[in-house]
C-alpha cells in the first residue's frame, strides 16, 4: 500500500504548521520550551529539539542546546521543569539523554548522566521492599526482583521512565559512549521487568497488568514506549501479540498516543508487514488530528506529532537504529 | 468466618482510634491548626439519571449556600481516571457540564475543568473517550491537564507524610474556588474515594511520575491529609446518581444511588456520601482523622439542607479488606 500524493502533501503541510507552531512557542527568555505556560520542561524542549532540528541541517550549537542544559540538575541529571527546587526525573534524563546522542552532542557532556541513569535503584531492589511484596502487598501481581527505572527517587520503577531509560542505554551502547560492567545487567533486567509488568493480553500500561485479580487494560502511549524499548525482542509473544494489539489501535482520537505509536512502530517496519500500511493510515490520521496545533495544550504533543508525520526522520527518539544483538 | 470480621472491625477501629488520638493531640499542642467551621452545610439532592434538567437541579441546590460567586475564577476538578467502556468510573460529562454552566450563571468570572489522571498519561485521550471533551466543547468550556500545567512548590507546615513540600499545578493554586467533583465509589486501597481523595488528582505527574507513586508509598490516606491540608477543596458537587461498589475506582459494579451531594465542606461531604453507602465514616481512617481539623464529621456540626439522609437497607458492596466499614 502506497501513500497518495495528496495524502502525503497533507502530510508535510500538517507537519509544517506544527513547526510554525512549535517556533511560536519557543519561550522568548529561556529559549526552550514549556508543556503549557511557561515553564521551561525537559520532554517538551527535548522533543521541540528533534523536531525542528529534522527540517535544518545538523550540527546543532551549543547556544540551542543552552535551555536542555538550564535543566539539569548539580548531579548532572534532569528535572523535569527549570527550577532550582525540583529533584532529578529519570524520565526526563533519559529523553533528555536520548535528545543529545541523536544531535551528536560530544559524550564528555553527558557521560557522567548516563552513569547515574546506570546505577539507579528503584524501590524493589530494596530486600525489603520485596519482603512486603512476597508477604503482604500480595494485591498486585508483580515479581520485584525484576525492576527497572521510576519517575523519580525514592519510588518504584514504571513502564514509561523504564522504556525510555533503555532506549538511551541502547543507544549509549552502539555509541559505544558507555563502558560499565553494569551496562548489560541492568539491560537485561529492565527488559525482563517490562516483560514482567505487560497486560495479561499484551500491551502495557503504568505497569500494573492486573490488580485485585482484575486485568487493567493497557494503554497506547506506554505500549508504544515499551515495543521501542523491546525493539531487539521482537521475536518474544509478549512482544508480538503486544505490537498486533498496538498496530489495531489506530483509530485513537488522541494525537498525542497516535504519534507514539507510529514513532514506535516506524522502529518495526522491517520486522513485520503489516506495519507498513498501518503506519501510512496512521500518519493520514494524525495530520487531521493536529489540524489546528494552535489548539494543542501540550507542547509535547505539537513536537511528537511533527517528528510522526515525517516519513524521513533520522530523529526519531524511540529508535535505535543498529542492532547489537 | 464472624471471628475474622470481628478482628477486622476491631482493628480497623483500632487503628482509625490510634490515628485520631495522634491528630488531637497534634491539635491540642498547637502543632496543627484546627480549620473547621463552626458548621458546615450539605445538601443532598435526588437524582435518578444524567438525563434530567440537571442544570435547574444544581442551581436550586447551589442556592441554599448563599454562595458569592461573583467576579470569581471557578476550577472544577471531575474525577476523571481512565475510560473503561461501559463502565461508571468518572464523574459524569453531563453533571461536570452542569456544574460548570450553572456556577457561571451565579456570576463567576471564569470556570475551567482540570484534571491529572493518576495512571493515564494521555489525558486528552481520556477526556475524548469519556465524553467529557464534547461536554466542555457544547457548552464552550475550558479544560486543562493539571499533569502538565506549570508547578508551584507548597510547603507543608505540618505533614502526615513526612513530605515538607508538594508540587502544586499554578491553575489549582491561582483559582478562588475549587470544586471537587468525585464520583461515589469504593477503593481498593483507601476504602472510599469522594471528594478528599478526589484531589489526588491535582497533584502533577510531571513532578511524580505516572502514578503519583511516592504519594502511594508514603501511604495513601496520610497522603490524602496532606493534599487536603494544602489545597483543601472550598465546595463539593459530589457524583452519587451511579457510584461503584465492590472492587474501585476502577472494576466495582454500577450501584444506582440517585443522589448528588452538595457541600461547603469537602469533610462533611464525605461523611455524609459515605453514609449514603451504607458504610460508616469513622471507620474510615483519613476521613476519621480529618474530621478533627480539616472539617466537620459529626451531625450536629452539619447543617442538613434539602433531602433527608437515608441510609440504604443494603450497604454498598466492599473488598473483604474493608468489610469493617459497612454499618
Amino acid at each position: 500500500m502506497k501513500t497518495s500524493f495528496a495524502a502525503l502533501e497533507r502530510q508535510r503541510l500538517a507537519r509544517c504548521r506544527l513547526l510554525a507552531e512549535l517556533l511560536y512557542r519557543r519561550l522568548p527568555r529561556a529559549g526552550g520550551w514549556s508543556h503549557c505556560g511557561i515553564q521551561l520542561g525537559t520532554e517538551p524542549t527535548s522533543l521541540a529539539l528533534l523536531a525542528l532540528r529534522s527540517s535544518r541541517s545538523p550540527p546543532v550549537s551549543i547556544e540551542e542546546l543552552a535551555p536542555l542544559f538550564a535543566c539539569q540538575r548539580p548531579n548532572g541529571l534532569w528535572s523535569a521543569v527549570r527550577d532550582r527546587d525540583t529533584e532529578a526525573n529519570f524520565w526526563a534524563s533519559a529523553i533528555a539523554l536520548n535528545t543529545l546522542m541523536i544531535l551528536g552532542v560530544a559524550s564528555e557532556m553527558f557521560v557522567g548522566a548516563l552513569d547515574r541513569l546506570l546505577h539507579c535503584k528503584p524501590l524493589e531492589s530494596s530486600w525489603l521492599v520485596r519482603l512486603k511484596f512476597r508477604i503482604a502487598d500480595r494485591q498486585v501481581r508483580l515479581d520485584p526482583t525484576k525492576f527497572g527505572w521510576p519517575w523519580i527517587s525514592n519510588t518504584m520503577s514504571w513502564v514509561e521512565p523504564t522504556s525510555m531509560v533503555l532506549i538511551a542505554l541502547e543507544r549509549a551502547k552502539n555509541l559505544t559512549v558507555i563502558h560499565d560492567d553494569q551496562l548489560w545487567y541492568r539491560l537485561n533486567l529492565g527488559t525482563d521487568m517490562l516483560l514482567d509488568r505487560a497486560c495479561p493480553d499484551g500491551g502495557w500500561n503504568a505497569g500494573n497488568g492486573i490488580v485485585y485479580g482484575a486485568p487493567l487494560r493497557p494503554h497506547l502511549d506506554a505500549t508504544a514506549l515499551a515495543l521501542a524499548a523491546l525493539r531487539f525482542h521482537y521475536h518474544l509473544p509478549t512482544v508480538n501479540s503486544s505490537l498486533t494489539w498496538m498496530l489495531s489501535q489506530i483509530d485513537c482520537p488522541s494525537a498525542y498516543s497516535l504519534a507514539w505509536l507510529i514513532l514506535s512502530a516506524t522502529a518495526y517496519k522491517d520486522c513485520r508487514s503489516d506495519v507498513l500500511p498501518v503506519l501510512h493510515t496512521a500518519r493520514e490520521r494524525l495530520a487531521a488530528l493536529v489540524e489546528e496545533p494552535e489548539q494543542i495544550q501540550d507542547t509535547s504533543t505539537i513536537a511528537l506529532a511533527a517528528l510522526a508525520l515525517d516519513p524521513e526522520t533520522a530523529d526519531n527518539p524511540l529508535e535505535v537504529r543498529s542492532c547489537a544483538h | 468466618m464472624r471471628a475474622l470480621m470481628n478482628r477486622r472491625i476491631f482493628g480497623g477501629s483500632l487503628l482509625a482510634g490510634t490515628g485520631v488520638l495522634a491528630v488531637r493531640r497534634l491539635c491540642s499542642t498547637g502543632r496543627l491548626r484546627d480549620r473547621r467551621k463552626s458548621q458546615s452545610r450539605v445538601a443532598i439532592l435526588n437524582a435518578n439519571s444524567y438525563d434530567g434538567p440537571l442544570d435547574r437541579l444544581l442551581l436550586d441546590g447551589l442556592r441554599l449556600f448563599d454562595l458569592d460567586l461573583r467576579g470569581k475564577r471557578v476550577l472544577l476538578k471531575p474525577n476523571l481516571v481512565e475510560y473503561i467502556a461501559g463502565a461508571d468510573v468518572n464523574t459524569d460529562p453531563r453533571l461536570v457540564g452542569a456544574a460548570a454552566t450553572t456556577l457561571l450563571s451565579m456570576g463567576a468570572k471564569s470556570v475551567l475543568v482540570g484534571e491529572g489522571p493518576g495512571h493515564q498519561r494521555d489525558t486528552f485521550l481520556v477526556l475524548a473517550e469519556s465524553g467529557l471533551e464534547k461536554e466542555l466543547q457544547s457548552r464552550r468550556v475550558r479544560f486543562i491537564d493539571l499533569n502538565r500545567d506549570e508547578i508551584r512548590q507548597v510547603a507543608l507546615k505540618r505533614s502526615f507524610t513526612g513530605l515538607d513540600k508538594l508540587w502544586l499545578p499554578r491553575t489549582v493554586l491561582t483559582s478562588d474556588v475549587v470544586v471537587s467533583m468525585p464520583k461515589v465509589k469504593t477503593h481498593h486501597w483507601a476504602g472510599v474515594t469522594l471528594s478528599m481523595k478526589n484531589l489526588f488528582g491535582v497533584v502533577p505527574g510531571v513532578a511524580y511520575g505516572w502514578p503519583k507513586n511516592l504519594l502511594h508509598c508514603k501511604g495513601i490516606e496520610r497522603s490524602i491529609l496532606d493534599i487536603n491540608a494544602a489545597i483543601p477543596a472550598h465546595f463539593v458537587i459530589a457524583d452519587g446518581i451511579i457510584g461503584m461498589e465492590g472492587n474501585g475506582p476502577l472494576h466495582g459494579s454500577p450501584r444506582n444511588l440517585g443522589r448528588i451531594v452538595l457541600a461547603d465542606d469537602p469533610v462533611a461531604a464525605d461523611f455524609v456520601c459515605t453514609r449514603l453507602m451504607g458504610l460508616d465514616p469513622l471507620r474510615v481512617n483519613y476521613l476519621a482523622q480529618a474530621a478533627e481539623f480539616l472539617g466537620n464529621g459529626t451531625p450536629d456540626r452539619i447543617g442538613q439542607l434539602a433531602e433527608p439522609m437515608l441510609v440504604p437497607q443494603e450497604p454498598f458492596a466492599v473488598l473483604p479488606e474493608f468489610a469493617h466499614l459497612r454499618i
